[in-house]
Parts: structure tokens; C-alpha cells; sequence
């Protein structure tokens, strides 16, 4: 859906970086089982960071090699194991299926079409993760309409608006239990925060010349172009919130994804919102080398 | 009860100068300063006591005892239970806020507030507080940054909103340290290569 929360590549160990594909493979092939075929269109980075963080210590990895539609030839490795696979693979459903509502309702006739045909497809995917996980599909429901309500009276606190999706995406913590869901319920917090200040940041642009909402065009009063101290103020704030999942994510036993993990909350994440703030993002999600 | 060397992450056979390092670097992870009001904080006051616990049972290679008069690790931080509270011994109209912050019931704590009719400095710098708390960085530094307008000599508000402007504190292993990365691998290169001389001979 965003896909902002990836690793950087060149910093990477080979073994951490065929361990990420590996995931990402894996989180595939479970959308495709679960979900059906079209489900695997929607998969990301984000929801395979989700799956990699939920992947307990105590949970045995079982590494196999799997056929898959875009490789059909070549086996891919792919790694098992973990309930936070089906956990992300039914949450990424969820979730892509409302925001697809959302510009079904929002975007000009033409410009939906695609969501409402996307929507179409993932109906089926849809009613099944919203029956194995009604509290997730509820709460996202939910927090989406706030965010709307709050989002057409124009708010121009760009705390109050990204809480309403940072909470969205901390529902992701219900049933860890105990201690553990606290920690996620902070980390997914504060991801869901800066997922939704960098998003706010990356379509400026576009949504000032389209008269959209966006957070942060509304918390510094229309201006169509962030200044020093704007900019500084962002990613002071934007650097606060990832400062919080880092310590809260120190608070997690170590797993075999540990070091993938901290390379997406030390170096990863800081560069993409350096991109985002410099209107570079699209060479790092189109893989530009640097 | 744990294993004090899984505690630590190191072998059985470890040397002192490892377990020393790898005590060090939980101690900097652990470090209060990472939790500064935090509604984490206590699981990481949990996770210092484990640690500084089984350096100890190590050093002195003794099960655990809970004795601190003459313990050898460095203890650090969390010197009080609340780890860092706002002071309450204030008094005045909003002592009753800064309780219910310290103690967590933050809806109660915006009630009290939206009720006041003190919009003062002080106001301001729990309303910042309160937000913080919430996860609100922005409003919460926006907060601060009225009460330190409003109160110039107040350290407690200054201290406050420079914590925000530093965007707060986390730990960073030594490899990902800011600007230091080629340094380290550097010395890591220089480190093998001498080490490849060495066994040449």
C-alpha cells in the first residue's frame, strides 16, 4: 500500500537480504493460499516488515524452496513458520481493501475506476480475512471514518490526524498478550505515525494542486512549500517517532530477523524519509541505484 | 531462573573483558535516558534489574542474591521507582495533574486541564506533557515551546522542550552510530588485514 518501511539494500549482509526476500516471498505465497491470486498483487514491504516483527522467538523456521507465478522455472527460497505470516497476510487484505474504498469515494469517476475494479477482485479475499479477523476489520472501519471526518473539517493538527491512523495500525498488536502487546502497541503506534506524516510529505505536491487534504499542507496553513524550519520541525518529530520504536523494539527478545529489522529502523527508514523530504522517493522504490 | 550468560548473551566461557563489554552495551540499550517518559519505561527498568542481576551473579559466581550494599556492576540509572516523574511536590492548582501523569490515567489528567481556567506557562507545559505522553510529538513541542515563551526562566519547561528538539533518545549498536559506519568497517579492514600479516609468517 505505501511501502515506506524497507531495508537499505547496500547495507545489508547477504544473508540478512536473502532472508528479507525470502520472507517476502513467503508472505506472497500465504496471500495467494489464503486469499486467492489477486490477494498476492497487494503485497508489500510494509507487511512484510509487519511479519518479520511478528515473528516470535520460540516460533521454529521451516526453509523450503517453492514455484510461484512471476518464477515459474526457478524455485524460490521461502521461509515458514511464523502465525504472523497469516497475520500480516490477512491485515494487508484488510487494510487494502478500505483504503481502496476510500478513493472509491474520494477520487473523480475515471480516476477510481481502478480502485473499483481492484475492489471487485479482492472482494472475495475481503470477506474471508474480515471473518477471521472482525476485530482488526472493525477497528480499521473505525479509525478511517474519524480520520475522514477529521480530514473534511480540515484539522490542522497533524498530531490529531495521524493518531487516528497510528491507531488503526496499532490495533495490529490485539491478542500479542501481556507485555509483549504493549511493546507492539507502541511500535506499531509510532510506525503508524510516520507511515502517515511521510505519506503526508511525499503527495504534497499533488494534492495542493488537486485541493486535496493533506496533514501537513493543513498543520502550516496551505503553504505549498515547506521552508527550513518546517522541514526542520518534520523530521525532528519524524525522527522522535522512530526513536520511540527503536526503544521499544530493544524491549523484544532477539530473532532470526533481528538484524534485517535494525537495519530498516537504523538506516532504512531515516533514508527513505531523506528522499521523501527531497522528492526522491520514487528512485528508491523503483530501485534506482544511488 | 535464567541463565546470567543468555542474560548477557555471551558464553559460558567468556572472559571477563567480554562479559564486561557485553554488560556495557546492554547497560547503554537499557539506559533510562532511552525511556524518558515513556510508557515503556518500566519493562526496561525490569530488563536493567535482570541485567545489573546477572553481571553480578557472574563476577562474583554466586547464585543471585538481591543484596545492592556492595554489588560490582555499575547499577546505572532508574535511581527511583517512577523513573522520571513530573515533580508533584509543586503543589498549587495542577499538583493533582501531575499525579494523574504519573501515575498514567491521562484521560484524567486532560479533563483536569480543559477544565482549568489557568492558561498559564504551567498549563502549557502539561498540556505538552500530556500530549507526549499521547505520542503527540508535534503539539506536545508546540506546548512546550508557548510555556518556555511564557516562562523563559523555568529549567523544568526549557529542559523539556530541548528533549523534543533533540527528537528525544535511543540506543544505536556502535555499528549503525551516525556518520561512523565507514569508520568502523575501516577499522574492522585494517583489523583483518593485520591479522592476514600475522598468520602469513
Amino acid at each position: 500500500m505505501f511501502g515506506y518501511i524497507r531495508p537499505l539494500r547496500p547495507e545489508l549482509k547477504v544473508k540478512d537480504f536473502d532472508r528479507f526476500k525470502a520472507c517476502y516471498c513467503s508472505l506472497c505465497h500465504t496471500l495467494g493460499k489464503e486469499y486467492g491470486l489477486p490477494a498476492r498483487f497487494i503485497l508489500n514491504y510494509d507487511f512484510t516488515f509487519m511479519a518479520m516483527l511478528l515473528w516470535g522467538e520460540d516460533e521454529p523456521e521451516t526453509c523450503c524452496k517453492k514455484r510461484c507465478p512471476v518464477s515459474p522455472v526457478h524455485k524460490k527460497p521461502m521461509c515458514f513458520g511464523s502465525e504472523g505470516l497469516s497475520v500480516s497476510a490477512g491485515y494487508s487484505v484488510i487494510l487494502t481493501r478500505w483504503k481502496l474504498m476510500d478513493s472509491v469515494r474520494d477520487d473523480p469517476f475515471f480516476k477510481a475506476l481502478g480502485s473499483r475494479i481492484a475492489m471487485l477482485l479482492l472482494g472475495r479475499a475481503y470477506k474471508k480475512a474480515q471473518a477471521k479477523y472482525p476485530d482488526f476489520d472493525r477497528c480499521v472501519r473505525e479509525r478511517l471514518t474519524e480520520l475522514d471526518e477529521l480530514e473534511q473539517e480540515n484539522c490542522s493538527s497533524l498530531d490529531r490526524t495521524a493518531d487516528r491512523f497510528a491507531a488503526l495500525l496499532s490495533a495490529a498488536s490485539q491478542n500479542a498478550g501481556g507485555e509483549k502487546e504493549r511493546i507492539y502497541e507502541q511500535i506499531f503506534y509510532h510506525m503508524g505515525r510516520w507511515i502517515y506524516i511521510v505519506d503526508a510529505v511525499n503527495d504534497m505536491e499533488e494534492d495542493a494542486k488537486r485541493g486535496n487534504f493533506n496533514a501537513v499542507l493543513a498543520r502550516y496553513g496551505g503553504k505549498t512549500e515547506l521552508g527550513d524550519v518546517e522541514t526542520r520541525e518534520l523530521k525532528v518529530t519524524l525522527t522522535h517517532s522512530l526513536n520511540l520504536i527503536i526503544s521499544a523494539y530493544g524491549l523484544l527478545p532477539k530473532t532470526n530477523w533481528t538484524d534485517v529489522i535494525e537495519n530498516i529502523l537504523y538506516l532504512g527508514m531515516p533514508q527513505v524519509a531523506e528522499a521523501v523530504f527531497k522528492g526522491e522517493f520514487k528512485n528508491i522504490r523503483d530501485g534506482v541505484p544511488r | 531462573m535464567n541463565d546470567p550468560y543468555k542474560v548477557l548473551g555471551v558464553s559460558h566461557n567468556a572472559s571477563q573483558e567480554e562479559i564486561k563489554k557485553a554488560y556495557r552495551e546492554l547497560a547503554r540499550k537499557y539506559h533510562p535516558d532511552n525511556y524518558h517518559d515513556n510508557p515503556l519505561a518500566d519493562l526496561a527498568q525490569e530488563k536493567m534489574k535482570e541485567i545489573n542481576e546477572a553481571y553480578d551473579a557472574i563476577t562474583k559466581g554466586t547464585a543471585y542474591t538481591s543484596s545492592s550494599s556492595n554489588s560490582s556492576s555499575y547499577n546505572y540509572g532508574y535511581s527511583n521507582s517512577q523513573g522520571s516523574g513530573y515533580q508533584s511536590g509543586y503543589g498549587g492548582e495542577f499538583a493533582q495533574v501531575r499525579s494523574a501523569l504519573n501515575s498514567g490515567n491521562l484521560s484524567y489528567a486532560e479533563q483536569l486541564l480543559n477544565s482549568s481556567s489557568n492558561r498559564n506557562a504551567e498549563w502549557h507545559f502539561l498540556m505538552g506533557s500530556l500530549c507526549y505522553r499521547k505520542g503527540w510529538l508535534d503539539d506536545a513541542r508546540s506546548y512546550y515551546q508557548r510555556a518556555v515563551s511564557m516562562d523563559p526562566s523555568n529549567n523544568e519547561y526549557r529542559q523539556a522542550l530541548n528533549y523534543m528538539t533533540m527528537s528525544g533518545n535511543a540506543y544505536r549498536p556502535a555499528r549503525y552510530e551516525y556518520g561512523s559506519q565507514t569508520d568502523a568497517c575501516d577499522i574492522c579492514t585494517a583489523l583483518m588485514c593485520a591479522q592476514l600479516c600475522c598468520r602469513c609468517r
